[in-house]
């Protein structure tokens, strides 16, 4: 990124001095480019991300070994201070304008207040009550988030709740009351949300929208009736089709940069296989096929041209589909050789379908460029 | 956000969260220095497997209760509907204290001369009739041990019986205080 900031001085450079734009105008742009090139990722912030993950690992290791050489009370009173010391000295060093190792330590903080969750839990013997704790960390990671204005923070607590659904769809199995879902995941998912406007986190929400997709799941899948994968489908067809056709207004809500319709995609396909393993043989089958293909090619016209990733994600709904009919329609008819002469045919079909899209979308794209 | 606001931020949020978690501590430091002590017989529960990671499984006599101590069970009644229950323990002849009778709501009598309250939660859906048992969980059945010692006593608690005792607070959330090893204390909780 930072290669491209400097790119475009030197071109900002060289349009003043053949008069193409004024002085005015070049320090209004160089500014512009100051300001994003600030804002994105560089590397020196994902390593410092990195050390601040392993150190916040190292912290909860070192508290879960439950070590007896040191009395637990200075135990505490440490994990106390790495607390204190990761939030102030995180604003010290935001104010200092050093913000990757900023959001380090406040990562290292947060990380430090689940470790002392844990380590009280361990002190008294708490048993059973994983599920509040991580809940208690995860509304503490989101308090930090929301009090330190922080982007990685929101991102850290959308993934500790991330990890409490999946921890609770894991073991939340109880024989006695069915599978009993952690319904207050669309809650948590909501605030997270709103947490992350304020927080300017992108990634979280793109976050959460995906585990709301992976929740829905999991709901259809363990539903004997299938209206949750019905409405998964038809909720992301909807979602999807105010995407492309109301795009500018949505985004400038939901804010998710022009990936909205990716989700959507997503959540039609997980809703679509989902029925489609309830419906395999018969006018169900036919049904289900031909509106996941009409789906995807749907998908491919109105978003492809803008969305690389969306034609990839549409490629792979689209090989998963033929796999799936191979396997319901011919799989008990077929042999060993001929299911690689049915593969042989399946890969032709979906390269020749890949090449035909990518060329197509490539000749929109020069045809573009040509016009503008 | 201005360099001040941002500091004042941080140092009020680590004060949260760090007061927080010293209420948690204080208020079970609170449990073991005023609840009521009360020794319960120590069950094996799971034979092959009592040791996970750096605990030991804890069942407890108590952790089987015969569903005919429900004292205040609705008329016509046949399952529970799961959640809070409060097991009135008495103390035995042999020093263990054993439930004298139970309650899905709060008890409308005091606990007697030598008589304390336990809470614990049970599951939805169980019988409660004729000579059906509950399994409620009281939030006690792990001890966490320094590194290495679990496989000894693990190994002791299938040949012996152990103990814990418990201090209970008044509205009978309890906490573990000691594990026993017969008469002899093995570890013993410090306040902090």
């Amino acid at each position: 990124m930072a290669s491209y900031a400097g790119k475009v001085r030197q071109d900002i450079a060289r349009w003043v001095e053949n008069g193409l734009i004024n002085a005015e105008t070049a320090a209004k742009l160089n500014r512009d480019v100051e300001a994003n090139a600030r804002r994105s990722l560089s590397f020196g912030t994902v390593l410092a991300m990195l050390a601040a993950i392993l150190l916040g690992a190292a912290i909860l290791i070192f508290i879960a070994a439950n070590w007896e050489a040191i009395p637990r009370i200075t135990r505490v009173l440490t994990v106390f201070a790495v607390i204190a010391a990761g939030y102030v000295g995180g604003a010290w060093l935001k104010l200092r304008d050093y913000p990757a190792f900023a959001e380090a330590a406040w990562v290292v903080a947060a990380a430090a207040f689940g470790g002392a969750i844990a380590l009280i839990g361990q002190m008294y013997h708490f048993s059973g009550d994983e599920s509040g704790a991580i809940l208690v960390w995860c509304a503490g990671t989101a308090l930090a988030a929301v009090a330190l204005r922080s982007n990685p923070l929101t991102v850290m607590a959308v993934a500790i709740a991330d990890g409490w659904l999946v921890m609770m769809l894991l073991n939340g199995f109880d024989f006695r009351d069915g599978f009993d879902f952690p319904y207050l995941y669309v809650l948590m998912a909501i605030a997270l949300f709103l947490v992350s406007y304020w927080t300017r986190s992108q990634a979280a929400r793109h976050l959460i929208i995906l585990s709301l997709v992976v929740y829905a799941g999991f709901v259809a899948l363990s539903d004997d009736w299938d209206a949750m994968a019905i409405q998964l489908a038809i909720g992301s067809a909807a979602v999807f089709a105010a995407a492309v056709y109301a795009s500018e207004p949505l985004d400038g809500l939901l804010q998710l940069g022009g990936r909205l319709p990716l989700h959507a995609l997503l959540g039609f396909l997980v809703g679509m296989a989902i029925l489609q393993f309830k419906y395999d043989e018969g006018g169900g089958l036919i049904l289900t096929s031909a509106l996941m293909l009409a789906g995807i090619v749907a998908a491919i016209v109105l978003a492809g041209r803008e969305s690389r990733g969306l034609r990839w994600l549409a490629y792979i709904g689209f090989a998963y589909e033929l796999v799936w009919i191979y396997l319901v329609m011919m799989g008990t008819m077929l042999d060993t050789a001929s299911f690689f002469l049915a593969a042989a045919v399946t890969l032709g079909l979906l390269a020749f379908v890949i090449m035909r899209v990518e060329k197509r979308m490539r000749g929109h794209a020069a045809e573009r460029g040509a016009t503008s | 956000m201005t360099g001040k606001k941002l500091v004042i931020s941080a140092v009020v949020l680590a004060l949260v969260q760090i007061g927080f978690l010293s209420w948690m501590i204080a208020g079970r430091a609170a449990i073991l220095r005023n609840g009521t002590e009360v020794l319960l017989k120590v069950e094996p529960v799971d034979p092959r497997d009592l040791l996970r990671g750096d605990y030991v499984r804890l069942g407890y006599e108590i952790s089987t209760l015969p569903a005919k101590l429900i004292a205040d069970l609705p008329p016509g009644q046949t399952t529970t509907a799961g959640g809070r229950i409060i097991v009135r323990l008495k103390k035995d002849a042999d020093g263990y204290w054993r439930p004298v009778s139970a309650f899905l709501a709060t008890p409308a009598s005091q606990p007697g001369p030598d008589e304390a309250d336990i809470a614990g939660t049970i599951s939805g859906g169980w019988s409660i009739e004729g000579d059906a048992t509950l399994s409620p969980e009281y939030g006690i059945e792990r001890f966490y041990l320094p590194e290495g010692e679990g496989r000894a006593v693990e190994t002791d608690m299938r040949v012996r019986p152990f103990g814990v005792r418990v201090a209970l607070a008044k509205d009978g959330t309890p906490q573990i205080k000691a594990l026993m090893d017969g008469d002899k204390t093995l570890f013993e909780e410090p306040l902090y």
